[in-house]
């Protein structure tokens, strides 16, 4: 049913614009180059643009219609950036034209009051009538890479990948865009879910446990319009792929007077908390937390046992074990069997930790952390290692991470890493997140990252 | 609305949920000391705060002494007077609130005033299994006052996970109700007795 919001083969922008810095000229630059900003990423998109705007005969390289009534072939989606006072106008023309479906960025609707809502109700009406499916509106639009896809008035198209991200806020999907290129973060669509006024988050997650593309979901909540609903379908969708939600609105300003302990007890966050746990979605606390757990849930498999931290720095392994404990990620401690192992090995330095957190120490070079690995990984109540490199002159970041990308092949066990430094340290980092191994620059967030993955309930 | 106390009583033990034995007074026989007295009444909502309910009233004499004196305070108000055998355990509490967006939220902490000081609770939303009504006991960071702590004796965590399962059925099927609070709950190894609640229908 949504396909034709991620795959049209052609789309109209309405209130297309020749003037650079504006909504309507962003849409035809995305839709026409793939970001309004250069960047590697970018991508054309494929199927038919029709720029309609009565006032203009021209916008970028495309003729300008006066209205979608006037293009004569088919148009699967049409996105709407013109006076919220006008949709409504545009709703009939899309009725006529029989267009399936419309994405409303022009805000001014029920987020503005009384009047808006009046006129998002007329709009809804309008799409039910011409059995048209909405996003929106007030929202950036929606992307999907791996169609070419650049349906917003964001940056530049993001890179292609198996993140599914619904965000109730479009600035933010902005900057994601921004920061996710160079972290080699990718997104097999993002959506900026706006008003919500037809099209819900629920319908998204249906989508994305059917998406190919989609291996975990991360959502941008502020508000939810249908909570049965949302509960029933990430219930359903959880399941099949990993949900994370981060929800806005922590503080109580916004709370009513309450008339009880319990009433002032069940904020309104705390209920959203219970809501995720009912459904079995991950609660993030931070943005960086949704973006890190995102990213791990899709890129690594999930484990019920425990997990043992390696490390060429004692303090390091220390902080991440500190970090380990306070989330309840279970240290499995290692078996005799498996420290005599790593004796026989001959590769240990001396003075080795020979329990978990396994500090190999400083001078280990790659050998050290490829038979640590395969000596831990093969130990049967192990199911996940955290790798922790620190930067020693001696240190031999991309052998490492060859091993570590060879070991996770090999055992398919679960393995978020830690690189703690940064320009030195950087082609190792790269080459992880080439092979889409969840890495991290602390001990703290490779710890949260892994908390995702250790299912222990 | 508020429900009078025999009102609750009668509702909760349907549900099978326990309380201490309770009568009014005049017909309390069968109650042993020490007890509380209460005042029942639907035009007073906050007894605790205006020092309706007396504690650990140790002799028959003590009772009717009590009743005499906050009897006065009271002409023209409709009420009757409860006794109810007093229980040793651990305070908790088990309240409910209908969620706009979710429905039904059961709520669980330690209960007096550190609930309020602490807001160290745990919630989820109906209906509760056995899992999850255990995960709620265990989240709270004071549950080391529930498993003994230096000294004070264990509660017995499985009637605790019963209450919690019918506080969770009561919400589910008495769609009337808008909110309740048991508190507190007290829990000792016999069992999770609901000592006071407020039960608030539309």
């Amino acid at each position: 049913m949504l396909e034709i919001f991620f795959s049209p083969k052609s789309i109209a922008v309405v209130g297309a614009s020749s003037k650079p810095k504006t909504v309507g000229n962003g849409l035809v630059r995305s839709l026409l180059k793939g970001g309004v900003f250069s960047a590697a990423t970018n991508k054309p998109f494929k199927g038919k643009v029709f720029a309609i705007n009565p006032f203009l005969k021209k916008v970028l390289s495309l003729k300008c219609y006066p209205s979608i009534l006037d293009v004569k072939s088919t148009i699967d989606l049409v996105v709407i950036a013109v006076q919220s006072k006008l949709v409504p106008k545009i709703m009939e023309e899309c009725i006529k034209k029989r267009v399936r479906g419309v994405v409303i960025v022009a805000a001014g609707f029920s987020e503005l009051g009384v009047e808006g809502k009046k006129l998002e109700e007329e709009v809804l009406r309008l799409a039910k009538k011409g059995k048209i499916r909405v996003l929106g509106p007030n929202c950036l639009g929606i992307m999907r890479p791996s169609s070419r896809l650049n349906a917003t008035f964001g940056p530049c198209m993001a890179l292609e990948g198996n993140v599914a991200f619904f965000s109730q806020s479009g600035a933010l999907i902005d900057s994601l865009i921004d920061w996710s290129i160079d972290k080699q973060y990718g997104f097999s669509a993002l959506v900026s879910l706006g008003n919500q006024a037809d099209l819900e988050v629920s319908d998204f997650l249906e989508w994305a446990a059917k998406d190919k593309k989609t291996k975990s979901i991360a959502l941008y909540i502020e508000g939810i319009k249908n909570g049965q609903r949302f509960l029933k379908a990430a219930k359903k969708v959880s399941k099949k792929k990993p949900i994370v939600a981060l929800k806005a609105g922590r503080s109580n300003m916004g709370m009513q007077a309450v008339s009880s302990h319990t009433g002032s007890l069940a904020g309104n966050y705390e209920v959203y908390q219970a809501a995720f746990r009912k459904a079995g979605v991950h609660a993030a606390d931070t943005w960086e937390d949704l973006l890190n757990a995102a990213k791990t849930l899709a890129w690594s498999k999930r484990t019920k046992k425990g997990v043992v931290i390696i490390t060429n720095g004692g303090g390091a392994g220390v902080l991440c074990a500190d970090h380990c404990e306070s989330l309840g990620i279970p240290l499995v401690p290692l078996k005799e069997s498996t420290v005599k192992a790593l004796d026989r090995s001959k590769k240990m330095h001396p003075a080795y930790s020979r329990r978990n957190p396994l500090d190999l120490v400083g001078d280990a070079l790659h050998d050290r952390y490829e038979v640590a690995l395969s000596t831990v990984l093969k130990q049967s109540d192990v199911g996940g290692v955290i790798v922790i490199q620190t930067l020693q002159t001696m240190t031999e970041g991309i052998e490492n991470a060859k091993a570590i990308i060879a070991a996770r092949k090999r055992f398919g066990k679960p393995i978020t890493v830690c690189i703690m430094g940064g320009k030195f340290s950087h082609p190792a980092v790269s080459l992880l997140l080439k092979e889409q191994v969840p890495v991290f620059d602390s001990p703290s967030s490779c710890a949260r990252a892994m908390r995702f993955l250790v299912d222990n309930d | 609305m508020l429900l009078s106390i025999e009102e609750s009583q009668k509702l909760l033990s349907q549900y099978g949920l326990l309380f201490p034995k309770t009568a009014v007074y005049g017909q309390h026989q069968g109650v042993s000391f020490p007890v509380a007295l209460k005042v029942d009444s639907s035009k007073i909502v906050h007894k605790t705060d205006r020092g309706w309910v007396r504690l650990n009233l140790n002799s028959e004499a003590e009772l009717t002494h009590t009743v005499m004196q906050l009897e006065s305070n009271l002409k023209g108000v409709k009420h009757q007077w409860v006794v109810q055998e007093m229980v040793k355990g651990v305070e908790v509490i088990i309240g409910m609130k209908r969620d706009p967006t979710f429905g039904p939220v059961i709520v669980f902490g330690l209960g007096g005033i550190l609930v309020e000081i602490l807001k160290d609770v745990s919630m989820q939303l109906i209906p509760l299994s056995r899992k999850e009504a255990l995960r709620m006991i265990n989240s709270i960071k004071g549950k080391k006052l529930l498993e003994g702590f230096r000294g004070s004796s264990s509660i017995n965590k499985e009637t605790l996970v019963q209450a919690l399962i019918q506080a969770s059925k009561l919400a589910e099927q008495e769609k009337s109700i808008v909110e309740f609070d048991f508190n507190p709950v007290i829990v000792n190894q016999q069992g999770a007795y609901v000592v006071d609640a407020r039960v608030i229908l539309c």
